[in-house]
């Protein structure tokens, strides 16, 4: 494990509960995580276990009923909405399953989005986000909007996105969970090599099995509980290893 | 349909319970339009009711026949066989006669006679409608006896006398029993040109007055039982009884006020048409919603075997579901409406609101909202047979482009629903309005604005989307992501725009025409016009008499004073009044006339049709009112040559003019320019508005210093008709502002409908690091735009809808003002900004994870 000044993320005994009026659903039954800095981490469980609920705790998206997370040195729990829009801004970039792109704007537009809302000058800004959606193929799309792409090319562009603001967090949500085997595994390439190039932390949730063999560390939820977390030592983890130093 | 109607039924009950806040809207949204129309109905029945009441007042009866002469036994044995049916009758016999004080010697000074108005009634009959309120108060049975008398003030301050002193009238002597606060009829009355003294028929037949020859008129007074035929019928039955009268009922007992009812009337039945195109409107803008994120589950449905015909079927039934509910809820809003109404317009006047239940009003209401919800609904209903099972498949993916044949049959079909919806919606206005003019005007403005608010709107964001893309200097990401998305795919931006202009353009259209008509309306009465006349001003007078009224307390606004010269029309075209072929009604004008003359038009008339001379004309032209040139079957070009003085004079008709303000005692049926009456003996009327505590010591004065010249104080009576006429205006303003107070309600609603795609916009931003502040930003930027744009073509509509509403239904003229123009356009953007905040504000409290955990 690294040393503790290294950790970029940290949760303790976190729960949450939903009350939905009737009964009250224990989705987190106390969680503690920290991710060093660079780390590759899987989170698995299978559906309904809890894993989305905590990644979005752990990025600020919701609150938690107790407990603390905190993002780089920064306590988040007690943070309002701005706040924490403004530290996800600049700390962490997200990918979702079902993509989530603005649909009123082109796939350039899409990318520079981040950067726009953090203030960045446009003329640079625009020159990274066309160098991020080159380095996912998609450099003849930029005037598309997402309901003419397909699929797989919407999430590239999302998975650009991500990456605009060059934070030093990524959260991706069943990244491919949408997508065909073929497009499924293009983006994971993709995910993998810009996450190995920008030198990022990566947290990425899914219950495919398959998409964590070569994260660095797999966290195993169960019924809101982490049942497991182990080290992996596979080939990819040692060359993500290398890349980090 | 495979399914049964019970089946779809039960499938379309689960899914409304499935998702209650989402059809609470559009229940609501039905509630509020059919509340509308039903409540402004009712209220506008009941107001009707009210004014009706008050006609009838004005004329103490509901229909009188006016003659001068003595009906012959066996007319009044016809008026006699109509009690049967439920019509009593009572005669009232009025003439003009001298009277004079007995409390003091016939030859001193003081016992100058004067003009008396004289009427004589049945006082356990009279009057039929509104009361003669008397000082001391007492009935007017107890008041009038064979010897006694009730007079105005005037005579009191005329002739020096007071209550329980006698007077001469004719040959009797009678007692005053009181003064005469009010009488109902004042103003509908026949020689109301002296001061008022009102006896019993019996003392009247003592006075001996009414002989041979005298110049008297015969009212007859109508009074309907609720069983009696209609009035219509009625007023047949009486001009067959009394072929030489003229029969009037209630509906015109003032001409002025008539034509106020009347505009107020049709304004009325436009304005719940209004509250019924808003409310649908809302029904359109939740229920296309509401199916638009349906198509989900449309798709599953369909995927899982159901055919196109079961989903309709299910989705009908639960527009149906829903228009009922809505209708039943706003059938019940509409009632509370109509009882609360005249409780906040108490302030103004009283009125009695129809306590029954009236099944039929909450049978149309309910029907009507039924109706428009499905109408309104059809359009995404009948997409439905277009839904792809594959959208589940792959959501969010654009629709395939169709081959320019299946394009043209897709929009004639779009062209024929429209057009269905369209017709109904103008069947529907013309049972409403209980006019298909008014009905075919309505629809007719629908549809062109709804043409030209989608082609405009479609042009403006296609312009928008190419402007943005070409724009050479990158605009602020907020600004840009705003107004990017009012062109998005799958926005609703030009429906709203179409929706928010519609609205803007009808509830504008409802300010821009009150405006017009209150003013109209309000100057038939104008506040300051003239409560006291002054009668027989021989020309040497006028100058001292307005040196007296400068000079008296109380007087308010400017003196007018009008000439009166006798005449009598002897030919017309040439041919000889006697072999002119005109109505009975014309009959008339054989005996002589009052006529007036003026070089520049009075305020009081405008014209109808012609023109008014110009300053100096030297050939005698005349302008006729429309009334008398309808009965002369006069029109303008025509000549008529009158007689007077020995003089005769052949005037052109130059212009035909309508009396647009009430005048008492004015001869302005024909206007002449002052050089055919060259010559003509005049007389002149005066007229002044006085507070009325001063007008006894005006009376005094005048007397004294001009003893021929006749005083007649008619503040009370003037008061009753203005009194009309600020009611009339205060319900038309009410109205309006009810009116558009739910225009705007259902317009924050058609915005704040755009809600639920916003949630999903904002969580994006949010997670991608914008603020609140962000969030808010863009959305203003589309909310003002969206706002400003469809008010400047709904105020632009709105103009062009008023001036034809004035000009072609109301009569009334309507002029463009720019500057209300701006206020709408302004308030409109306002508007939106204010609802779509109101409803969005929420989304940006919303934490990301609760919306994206729906996924």
């Amino acid at each position: 494990m690294p040393h503790s000044e290294n950790i970029i993320l940290h949760a303790q005994g976190i729960t949450k509960t939903i009350d939905t009026g009737t009964h009250r659903v224990e989705i987190l039954r106390g969680i503690d995580l920290s991710i060093p800095a660079g780390q590759f981490v899987a989170i698995m469980g299978a559906s309904g276990s809890g894993k989305s609920t905590l990644l979005g705790l752990i990025a600020g998206l919701d609150s938690p009923t107790s407990g603390r997370v905190m993002i780089d040195g920064v306590d988040i729990t007690g943070l309002n909405e701005d706040k924490l829009a403004l530290l996800r801004g600049c700390k962490i970039g997200f990918v979702f399953q079902s993509y989530q792109l603005i649909p009123t704007l082109t796939a350039e537009e899409n990318v520079l989005l981040p950067h726009e809302l953090a203030g960045g000058a446009v003329a640079a800004g625009l020159t990274r986000a066309r160098a991020l959606l080159r380095s996912v193929g998609l450099e003849d799309r930029l005037d598309h909007y997402p309901v003419q792409l397909s699929g797989g090319e919407q999430q590239r562009v999302a998975l650009a996105r991500a990456f605009m603001g060059k934070p030093p967090i990524l959260m991706a949500d069943e990244p491919t969970g949408n997508l065909d085997s073929v497009n499924g595994a293009h983006v994971l390439d993709l995910l993998i090599s810009l996450n190995e190039r920008e030198g990022t932390t990566l947290i990425l949730v899914t219950h495919d099995r398959v998409l964590t063999s070569r994260a660095d560390r797999i966290v195993t939820l169960s019924d809101g509980k982490v049942v497991s977390d182990e080290m992996q030592t596979t080939v990819a983890d040692a060359a993500g290893g290398e890349s980090r130093v | 349909m495979n399914l049964s109607w019970r089946t779809a039924s039960r499938i379309a009950w689960r899914e409304t319970r499935a998702s209650t806040a989402k059809f609470l809207f559009v229940v609501l949204a039905v509630a509020a339009g059919v509340g509308a129309l039903t409540g402004v109905r009712g209220f506008s029945q009941s107001f009707r009711a009210t004014l009706t009441a008050q006609s009838r007042t004005i004329m103490a009866a509901d229909l009188t026949a006016r003659q001068f002469l003595p009906a012959a036994p066996e007319q009044i044995a016809n008026l006699d066989q109509l009690v049967a049916s439920g019509v009593e009758h009572t005669l009232i016999m009025e003439t003009v006669s001298m009277g004079s004080s007995a409390m003091v010697p016939i030859d001193s000074e003081a016992a100058t006679p004067a003009l008396m108005s004289i009427k004589a009634v049945d006082p356990a009959q009279y009057p039929y409608y509104g009361t003669v309120r008397l000082n001391p108060p007492m009935a007017l049975k107890d008041a009038l006896e064979n010897d006694t008398v009730a007079v105005a003030s005037d005579v009191l301050i005329r002739l020096d006398v007071k209550v329980g002193d006698k007077l001469h009238i004719g040959r009797q002597t009678m007692r005053i029993a009181a003064t005469v606060v009010s009488e109902p009829d004042r103003m509908s009355g026949t020689l109301n040109v002296g001061l008022r003294v009102m006896m019993s028929r019996e003392a009247f037949e003592r006075t001996g007055l009414m002989g041979f020859g005298s110049r008297g008129a015969y009212r007859y007074l109508f009074k309907l039982a609720p069983t009696a035929p209609p009035v219509a019928d009625v007023r047949k039955s009486i001009k067959n009884a009394l072929p030489d009268s003229l029969v009037a009922d209630f509906r015109e007992s003032n001409p002025i006020i008539t034509r106020g009812l009347d505009r107020a009337s049709t304004f009325l039945s436009m304005v719940s048409l209004i509250a019924m195109i808003i409310g649908a409107l809302g029904v359109a803008m939740a229920m296309h919603a509401h199916l638009q994120q349906k198509m989900d589950n449309i798709a599953v449905i369909k995927s899982l075997g159901g055919t196109s015909r079961d989903v309709m079927g299910i989705y009908t039934v639960q527009t149906l579901m829903l228009g009922l509910l809505g209708g039943v809820a706003g059938v019940a809003v509409g009632r509370a409406i109509e009882a609360i109404f005249p409780i906040l317009i108490s302030h103004y006047f009283p009125m009695s609101i129809q306590s029954r239940w009236n099944v039929d009003a909450a049978a149309q209401g309910i029907a009507v909202g039924v109706l428009t919800t499905l109408l309104f609904t059809l359009p995404p209903l009948l997409a439905i047979r277009k839904v792809q099972p594959a959208l589940i498949l792959r959501r969010g993916m654009p629709e395939a482009k169709l081959p320019w044949r299946k394009r043209l049959v897709e929009t004639r079909a779009a062209l024929a629903i429209a057009a269905l919806i369209l017709a109904a919606i103008g069947g529907i206005a013309s049972w409403l309005a209980e006019s298909p003019r008014v009905g075919g005007y309505f629809v007719a403005g629908l549809a062109v604005s709804l043409v030209l608010l989608s082609l405009v709107a479609s042009f403006l964001l296609q312009g928008l989307k190419i402007v943005l893309k070409n724009f050479p200097v990158r605009i602020p990401v907020l600004a840009r992501q705003g107004l990017a998305n009012l062109y998005r795919q799958g926005n609703q931006a030009q429906a709203i725009m179409v929706a928010l202009g519609l609205g803007v353009m009808f509830t504008l259209s409802v300010y821009l025409v009150q405006h017009s008509l209150v003013a109209e309306i309000v100057e038939t009465a104008p506040p300051g016009m003239p409560n006291v006349f002054l009668i027989g001003i021989t020309p040497e007078l006028v100058e001292p008499i307005q040196a007296l009224i400068a000079n008296t307390k109380g007087v308010e606004g400017t003196p007018e004073f009008a000439p009166s010269v006798a005449i009598r029309i002897t030919k017309v075209n040439g041919t000889p009044f006697e072999q002119l072929p005109t109505p009975e009604s014309g009959r008339r004008f054989r005996s002589g006339r009052s006529v007036m003359f003026a070089d520049a038009k009075p305020d009081s008339i405008g014209i109808v049709s012609g023109a008014w001379w110009k300053q100096g004309e030297t050939q005698p032209v005349v302008s006729v009112d429309e009334e008398a040139a309808q009965r002369l079957r006069l029109r303008t070009a025509d000549r008529i040559e009158i007689e007077g003085a020995g003089k005769t004079v052949n005037a052109l008709v130059v212009a035909i003019h309508r009396v647009e303000q009430m005048r008492v005692g004015s001869a302005n049926e024909f206007v002449f320019n002052s050089a055919a009456l060259i010559g003509f003996p005049a007389t002149f009327y005066g007229g002044v508005r006085m507070k009325s505590a001063d007008v006894g010591a005006f009376e005094r004065a005048a007397y004294k210093q001009f003893p021929a010249v006749t005083v007649i104080n008619v503040v009370e009576a003037l008061a009753i008709l203005q009194q009309v006429v600020d009611q009339v205006a205060v319900a038309i303003r009410f109205l309006s502002l009810f009116a558009i107070l739910a225009g705007a309600v259902i317009l924050a609603a058609s915005v704040a409908g755009t809600r639920f795609r916003r949630v999903r916009e904002v969580v994006i931003l949010k997670t991608l690091g914008a603020t609140r502040r962000h969030a808010g930003r863009i959305f203003s930027v589309e909310f003002l735009t969206l706002g400003a744009v469809s008010g400047l073509l709904g105020a632009l509509l709105a103009s062009v809808f008023s001036g034809l509403v004035l000009n072609q239904l109301l009569e009334a003229s309507y002029s463009f003002d720019w500057k209300v123009t701006l206020l709408a356009v302004a308030l409109t953007a306002l508007l939106a900004q204010a609802s779509g905040w109101l409803a969005s504000f929420r989304i940006l409290r919303q934490k990301p994870m609760e919306v994206l955990r729906e996924e």
